[in-house]
């Protein structure tokens, strides 16, 4: 509990810290802040041409809202990905980076993969913002929906604070972890119903049956993966504007709690030694 | 002056010297393990006591545990055994200018800065014009300090620290920074110090530097304490066995 104090403490220096990464990041850009839009919208069209035109991803129109545009289909499962990708490799390097200050100054070192949160959170507010425009232009009634969003938003939030958290001192134990980590982060993105929906993977595993006699199947390990559940639950209130499972909520919560739950655990275990180990 | 503002408790800091350091995965699993180190004692076993309103010099020669002892005083490096004890806020002063973002102004990296050293925002604003005003920079301060020159860059980053206004100041060699007015100015501060009552552990290279401004010194020589106490004794100890070494 303590800690947890000494973190809540701590949050004024997070929120100058987050500021410091959201000022410094555009400075002296033409573009600034429409940068963060510049990311997105390249892989949109990547996508779009190559899984919406040329391999058909063929995903369900949205039910009920009835919208049947692959690109912002798409979108509602990108956003939430590139946020948690950059978390998690912002967040692996957080500490490394700021060795100097780490061995220099002493304050609650958590505020460092913390304010990366914050700044990803930044750029992918304003990403959903223009996203949800779009939706609503193009017919989907997504409005009503924008607290459940929001809810959404923060949950999968710190799950991905969670992940950071553990990368970002395995990364100070062992320097291999950021580069593991994009080979991961690549291989993640492929495994999550990101550029093909899930029923795919259903239909493949119908085909397959459970492996040799045991109950497993191919879709029950795939949705062993946490960021299928996150994406489902974008994809729900935001392509088909409705309620989602409340079994997907449960999972989603379950896992962001564990996760930051461990994160913080292993986090300050290792936070005494940090300015040594660095 | 009988009250104590920092107690060092039988401090034992040991680092591990690493003979051979695998930080890569594949050296750890392929070995079994992450390293071969020996033991390499930084301080060993020191205790003393700084009085309340003391300026208090650490002094000895190179690599003789005075940056580790800081580190320790600063709540960086945490001692293998013993405890070290604040009575009272403790501000360190290893480096000016931690965390400075270059591209910010000076203004804005008054503010971040201010909050890394452990100043809320109104603290901040409340001394605002004190920190400018000291660090004289008032003509650049909306510029990105990467414009700045290093002196500019060393005065703005010194005035913050000094603003922070602990019970307990831990200062590095820091001091021989800016030109001979600036260090004019951080004398002056470090008097203003004293006399609120507030306490000061410095440590310096220079002798005159802490003959001029310590009244109690403690002396380390290879992690030991050697001596501790008045400044005036300890600081002739400590240039006694110099000069029998030589």
């Amino acid at each position: 509990m303590n800690y947890l104090k000494e973190v809540w403490g701590s949050r004024e220096l997070l929120f100058n810290l987050t500021s410091r990464e959201v000022r410094g990041k555009y400075k002296r850009t033409i573009f600034g802040q429409l940068w963060s839009l510049a990311n997105p919208l390249a892989l949109m069209l990547i996508y779009t041409l190559v899984f919406g035109l040329l391999f058909k991803s063929n995903p369900l129109p949205g039910d009920p809202s009835g919208l049947n545009v692959f690109a912002l289909w798409l979108l509602c499962g990108l956003l939430p990905w590139t946020f948690f990708s950059t978390v998690v490799s912002a967040g692996a390097g957080s500490l490394v980076d700021n060795a100097n200050l780490i061995q220099k100054v002493s304050f609650s070192r958590i505020v460092l993969p913390f304010s990366t949160v914050g700044s990803a959170a930044y750029n992918w507010a304003f990403e959903m913002v223009v996203l949800l425009i779009a939706i609503s232009i193009a017919g989907g009634f997504v409005l009503p929906w924008l607290p459940l969003i929001i809810v959404a938003m923060a949950i999968l939030a710190v799950f991905a604070a969670g992940v950071g958290l553990l990368f970002s001192i395995a990364n100070v134990y062992f320097r291999d972890t950021q580069y593991l980590l994009t080979i991961l982060l690549q291989l993640w993105i492929y495994l999550t119903p990101i550029i093909y929906p899930v029923y795919r993977v259903s239909d493949a595993s119908q085909t397959i049956g459970p492996f040799a006699g045991t109950p497993v199947t191919l879709l029950g390990l795939y949705e062993l993966n946490p960021m299928v559940h996150f994406v489902a639950l974008f994809r729900q209130l935001m392509y088909d504007n409705r309620w989602p499972d409340p079994a997907e909520w449960l999972i989603c919560i379950c896992w962001a709690l564990a996760t930051l739950g461990v994160g913080m655990l292993v986090f300050r275990r290792n936070e005494k030694g940090l300015a040594e180990a660095l | 002056m009988s009250a104590i503002a920092v107690d060092v408790d039988h401090v034992t800091k040991s680092f591990r010297m690493y003979h051979e350091r695998n930080q890569s995965l594949k050296s750890a699993i392929m070995r079994g393990r992450t390293s071969i180190h020996e033991d390499f004692l930084a301080l060993h076993d020191v205790s003393f006591q700084v009085p309340a309103g003391s300026t208090f010099g650490l002094i000895g020669s190179n690599g003789s545990g005075k940056s580790t002892l800081l580190k320790c005083l600063a709540n960086i490096y945490y001692p293998n055994v013993g405890s070290i004890t604040h009575y009272g806020k403790i501000a360190a002063m290893l480096e000016v200018g931690s965390g400075f973002h270059a591209e910010l102004s000076g203004r804005e990296n008054i503010f971040l800065n201010g909050s890394i050293l452990g100043m809320s925002k109104k603290d901040v604003t409340r001394k605002l014009d004190e920190i400018i005003d000291f660090s004289g920079v008032e003509q650049f301060i909306d510029q990105p300090v990467k414009n700045y020159s290093s002196g500019m860059y060393v005065r703005l980053g010194f005035a913050i620290a000094i603003n922070v206004d602990p019970d307990i100041l831990v200062v590095d060699e820091v001091l021989a920074v800016g030109d001979a007015e600036f260090q004019e100015k951080c004398f002056k501060k470090f008097e203003d110090f004293k006399v609120a009552g507030k306490t000061v552990i410095l440590v310096s290279h220079s002798m005159e530097t802490v003959q001029a401004m310590c009244d109690h010194a403690a002396w380390l020589n290879h992690g030991h304490l050697e001596a501790v106490g008045e400044a005036e004794p300890t600081i002739k100890a400590y240039l006694g066995s110099l000069r029998s070494e030589a």
